[in-house]
This record gives C-alpha cells, structure tokens and sequence, in this order.
C-alpha cells in the first residue's frame, strides 16, 4: 500500500471516529460505504474493517465515559446477552448473503440513520443539557432483550453498532435516561462487535493492511471527540453527518442502479 | 450511587483506556515500522489483535469485580456473555 492510501484511511478514520463521538453515531455509517465504494472494497471485506473500527470507537469512548459514571455496567451486560446472540447468529448468515443484497440492505439502513439523525437534531435546537442523572431502574427487560437481539443482529450483518435501535428502545421502554441510555449503548457495541468480528476474520474478511490506518485514525478521532462533545453544540454536528450520511447513500444507490458491488 | 459502583467504573474504564492505548500504540509503530523492516506488518496486526482481545477482557473484570462485590447475579450473566463470545471466537478465529 502506498503512503498515500495509508494517511488518506488514517484521514477517512478520524473523521469517522470524531464525528462517531460526537453525534454518537457508530463511525460504521461512514467507513463501511467509504470503503466499498471509493476503494472498490467487497462488502464483507469493507464490512469486517469496519467491525474493528466500531470496537475502536465502543474502547475509546466508553474508556471515558465509565470514568464520568454516565454508563449502566449491568443493564450494559445484561443486554449484551441478547446483542451477542444476535451478532453470532447474523454474522455467521452474512457469509452466505450476496454482496449485492448486502449492499442494498446497508443503503436502507444509511436513509433510515439520516432519517433519524434529522429527527434527534431538530430535538436537540433547544435541548438543556442534563446535569445530573435522574434516578431511575430499568423497566421491561423483555422488550429491551428483545431490540437488543435485533441490534445485535443488524451488527453481525452490516457492521454497525445498532445505537439507532437500542437507543430508543432504552430511553422508551426501559425509561433510561437517554445520555445513560446512549452511553450504555456505546459500552455494548465494542462486546458486540468483537463477536461477530471474530466469525468475519475466521472467514477471511478483516484486510489487516486496511484496518490498521483506520482503526488508529478511529482511535484518534473518537478520543477526542468524547473529550470535546461536552462543550460543543450537537446540532450542527448532527446535520453535517445527516448531509454526509445522505450524500453516501446516493452515492451507493447509484453504485447500485448501475451495476456495482458486483 | 454506591461506593461499590465507583471502583467498578474505575476498575472498568482502566481496563478500557489499557486496551485502546496498548492497541493504538502497536498499530501506529507498526504503520511507521513497516516502511523500514518488513515485520512492521505484523506488529501492527498484533495491535489489532490487542484491539479484538480488548471487550473479551472487559467482561472477565466485569466479572470478577462483580464476584468482588458477592453479586452473584450479575457475575453469572458476566460469564453468559463471555460464553457466547468465546463460543465466537472458537467458531470464527480458530476454525
């Protein structure tokens, strides 16, 4: 690989990571399209990279937010009984689904991030910032478990974390308050990942040569987004990645109208 | 918040920011290695490798710190999720 490549996938992570961090998004919606359709990557080999860089996020972050008492340890573990079932089971049936249909489903779920990143900017106009964390126990762990397997599920097959599932389904049904409830979600995704990771390297699908550049640029870019995430206006943030979340999934639309990821 | 929650999450996100930092380090020594011997590659794959190792070896110190704390219950769904993992790791990686 040229020196080019390597800074440019160091660049590509960074700006993954940062922004992972600060819309507290996954950076999965960002590398995994960048890599398949820019560098001509297959979809599971861009998706296994990608995996890697959601645990580099799910490391740094968390590394952080655990210190600032922000993530719930137990529910955090008790949901991962359910995500890891669900990254196994998917990651195991990725293997046998065709780059195409893969690619497709990612572009569904690219539309229906922006669609949902659009939503949680326009909350966030005026939102106070909550200083102190509210009492609370969680409720409903059926129903928690339950969008827990199909997140996990959803990571094992496209390599993203599942945030934009867990999430709401934390802050809903099991009453979390949402910064816990986005945390704990950033603490399961590393567990997650690794699951499904481990199928995807056992099939040959994790490009070492290409996860290292990017994993350091992850690295980087997410510690320092959740360092500076405290201080910075979301909104803004949030719309940046709505508009890049929305130019990538035109852009494998395309790719697919005509005849890519073949 | 308990005292016993405190030296969880302290005991916890050291594990994590070891792991992060272990990984980040191998892997930028091994990108700029790897231009000057040819076994640079592979320190940075090692680093991936600390990077893979790092969730498995969060929720062993969940685990034991959970032991720690005699929450029994918590410790056993702690060894669930590592069951599952390393069910994981043995049909992936050593397959």
């Amino acid at each position: 690989m040229t020196l080019a490549a390597v800074l440019l996938l160091m660049l590509i992570g960074f700006v993954a990571g940062g922004f992972g961090a600060l819309a507290g998004v996954g950076g999965g919606i960002i590398v995994t399209p960048m890599l398949a359709i820019y560098f001509g990557l297959p979809m599971h080999q861009a998706i296994g990279v990608t995996l890697l860089c959601v645990i580099a996020t799910s490391t740094a972050t968390s590394s952080l937010y655990v210190e600032r008492h922000v993530t719930d340890i137990r529910l955090g573990m008790t949901l991962e009984l359910a995500t890891t079932v669900g990254a196994l089971i998917a990651a195991l049936v990725a293997h046998h689904i065709n780059r195409r249909t893969l690619a497709v489903l990612f572009a569904c779920f690219l539309l229906y991030s922006a669609g949902s990143l659009i939503k949680k900017a326009w909350g966030s106009r005026n939102e106070k910032r909550e200083e102190t964390i509210p009492d609370y126990t969680p409720q409903n762990y059926p129903v928690g478990l339950a969008a827990s397997l199909i997140a996990g599920g959803f990571s094992g097959l496209l390599g993203i974390g599942g945030g934009p599932i867990k999430v709401p389904v934390m802050f809903l049904f099991m009453k979390v308050p949402l910064r816990v409830a986005a945390a704990t979600s950033n603490f399961m995704i590393g567990v997650t990942a690794a699951t499904s990771a481990y199928i995807y390297w056992g099939h040959g699908d994790v490009r070492t040569d290409i996860a290292a550049p990017l994993v350091a640029g992850v690295f980087a870019g997410s510690l320092l987004g959740a360092r500076i995430s405290p201080k910075i206006r979301s909104f803004y943030i949030l719309m940046l990645v709505v508009c890049i979340t929305g130019w990538l999934a035109v852009q494998m639309i395309y790719k697919l109208l005509t005849g890519g990821f073949q | 918040m308990s005292r016993q929650d405190v030296a969880a999450d302290r005991v916890l996100s050291f594990t994590l920011k070891f792991g992060a930092y272990t990984a980040l380090g191998l892997i930028v020594a091994g990108l700029l290695l790897q231009w000057i011997v040819n076994w640079g590659t592979k320190v940075a794959a090692a680093g991936l490798l600390v990077l893979l190792a790092t969730p498995v070896l969060r929720i062993v110190v969940a685990c034991l710190q959970f032991l720690r704390e005699r929450d029994f219950k918590y410790a056993l769904v702690s060894f669930g999720v590592l069951a599952i993992v390393v069910l994981a790791y043995f049909l992936g990686i050593r397959t």
